[in-house]
């Protein structure tokens, strides 16, 4: 089986300067899309094979060498496809995956997001206030006008600094997309997710995964990776890239929905 | 006995593997683990390709003192029909009694009162079966006291009395050779060869000096020089190399089988 990844290499290893294909996946779809990468490119080392009904098996017995997260995945096969994806997104490994990325300044740390977020609110508040008392004693216009201009610009500000993503991070994964295309499986997976598509295809098929093996990979909703996977707390939807951050420039950049939080396994919102 | 050539377990893990592998000619599949009205995609997909798919029980505990289970003979006979399967096979052994599953197939007393009890229900069971039924040898690690026939003449006997096919297995054969001291030329020389349906090979490895035959392991080249022995006798009909867990690479299975394929000539 053909891969140009070996085990170091996939994985997430800390003392490697550039980010993995786990690393990487997380920082686009969160930790559903990292144990997606990591079953996949333990699937083209030839570790793991995959049943036409999604059974996921280790084949013989497997040296060492493995990210942690794709150790977690040798230990916790055999499983079906999405009911292993579910459990590696929840296991501690993830979780420590994603505190790594935290720590090396790829993703903005959860309480500092929160606090900004709240800091915009009592921005955008104190504006709200200033106008109706500005209103009420009859304050010059110029000066409602200057206090509007320039709560909303503060309140964007802030929004962008409170993005899952910190500027690394979003060039990761604007990175990420230049080589995210069908030769390079691996990146495939981890920019557009299994149930993501590419020319039309979706990315299980492209890797030649059976129809009834997708079928157990689980479908986030949209609306329910609000908090952004990669910097939320536990959440292991992977969602499909035309639903994330990073599928377009402009929602690259934004980083905002980049990963998502809600529903677990292989992702969605790709249709 | 119609020809079949040289096949593979199908389990669930592998089917892909299965499906891909060259030159498989036949597989077989494990009776209790199949629903006759939801068959696996794979197993279809092999039999719409035209590739026999024989039906292997574990559970009929035909050398058990109690009735055949009728509901599993029913499973049985009805997966056949539906696989088109041109025979089934259990073991010839025991694995309930008093209500209690041993979890394991049992060896068999070789007396001739344990062998009546098996040939009635043999008997019974092929009755109810739309195809020929095949009885399988097991590895044992321990023979019962007072026998009175050797293996392989309690299986002659069973064979003469019950019309049945044999489904020879060489690494079980190896295992009783390497374990309970069996003659594997004399085995051989006393089966009716004529009656052999198809041969199973499959790994095993030794602890502390006794053999598994656990269908987790490479095929050693000592089963091989059994299948050889047999070889040597017989053109067997059908070859079949049995993986149950620690499913290797596909390469590794190929090799198998084109290690088999070497010792059939």
């Amino acid at each position: 089986m053909a891969t140009q990844w070996t085990p170091t290499s996939a994985g997430s290893a800390g003392s490697t300067p550039e980010p993995g294909p786990e690393q990487q996946g997380l920082l686009v779809g969160g930790p559903g899309r990292a144990a997606e990468v990591a079953v996949v490119s333990l699937v083209e080392a030839g570790a793991v094979r995959i049943s036409r009904e999604g059974l996921v098996s280790v084949v013989g017995r497997p040296g060492h060498g493995w990210s942690p997260l794709q150790a977690y995945v040798l230990r916790s096969a055999p499983r079906t496809l999405g009911e292993l994806i579910t459990a590696t997104a929840w296991s501690a490994e993830a979780q420590s995956l994603r505190q790594h990325l935290v720590d090396v300044g790829l993703v903005t740390p959860p309480g500092r997001r929160k606090a900004l977020r709240t800091l915009r609110l009592l921005v955008v508040a104190a504006v709200v206030v200033t106008m109706i008392v500005a209103g009420a004693l009859d304050l010059p216009f110029a000066l409602a006008f200057f206090t509007a201009v320039a709560g909303a610009v503060v309140a964007v500000v802030l929004g962008r600094l409170s993005r899952p993503l910190t500027a690394r991070g979003r060039q990761v994964v604007r990175a990420l997309k230049q080589v995210a295309v069908s030769p390079n499986r691996i990146a495939l997976v981890a920019y557009y997710g299994l149930l993501g598509k590419v020319e039309r295809h979706h990315v299980w098929e492209v890797l030649g995964i059976a129809p009834a093996a997708a079928a157990t990979l689980r479908r986030r909703s949209r609306g329910s990776g609000s908090d952004g996977g990669a910097s939320c707390g536990g959440g292991c939807g992977s969602c499909a890239s035309s639903s994330c951050g990073g599928s377009s420039s402009s929602s690259s950049d934004s980083g905002g929905s980049s990963c998502g939080g809600g529903g677990c396994g292989g992702g969605g919102g790709g249709d | 006995m119609e020809k079949l050539g040289v096949g593979i377990g199908w389990r669930p893990e592998i089917d892909l593997t299965v499906e891909r592998l060259p030159g498989i000619d036949f597989v077989e599949v494990v009776a209790e683990n199949l629903h006759v009205g939801h068959l696996p995609e794979s197993v279809l997909l092999l039999r719409e390709r035209g590739v026999p798919v024989l039906p292997h029980a574990v559970s009929l505990s035909l050398g058990g003192a109690e009735p055949v289970d009728a509901q599993r003979v029913a499973h049985l006979g009805a997966l056949a029909e539906a696989l088109d399967a041109p025979l089934v096979s259990d073991h010839v052994c025991f694995v309930r009694a008093g209500g209690l599953d041993s979890g394991h197939l049992m060896p068999l007393p070789r007396t001739r009162d344990a062998l009546d009890v098996l040939v009635a229900n043999v008997k019974a069971t092929q009755q109810d079966l739309p195809v020929p039924l095949a009885l399988e040898n097991v590895a044992a690690l321990l023979d019962w006291p007072d026998g009175e026939l050797t293996e392989g003449q309690f299986l002659a006997e069973l064979v003469d009395r019950t019309d049945c096919h044999l489904l020879v297995d060489v690494a079980n054969l190896y295992a009783n050779a390497r374990n309970l001291g069996t003659d594997v030329a004399r085995f051989l020389d006393e089966i009716p060869l004529e009656r052999l349906a198809y041969v199973h090979v499959a790994g095993g490895e030794e602890h502390q000096g006794v053999y598994h035959d656990t269908h987790a392991h490479a095929v050693r080249p000592e089963v091989l020089d059994v299948l050889a022995q047999l070889r040597a006798r017989v053109d067997p009909p059908g070859v079949l190399l049995e993986r149950d867990d620690d499913y290797p690479a596909d390469a590794e299975l190929a090799d198998e089988l084109a290690a088999i394929r070497a010792v059939l000539g």
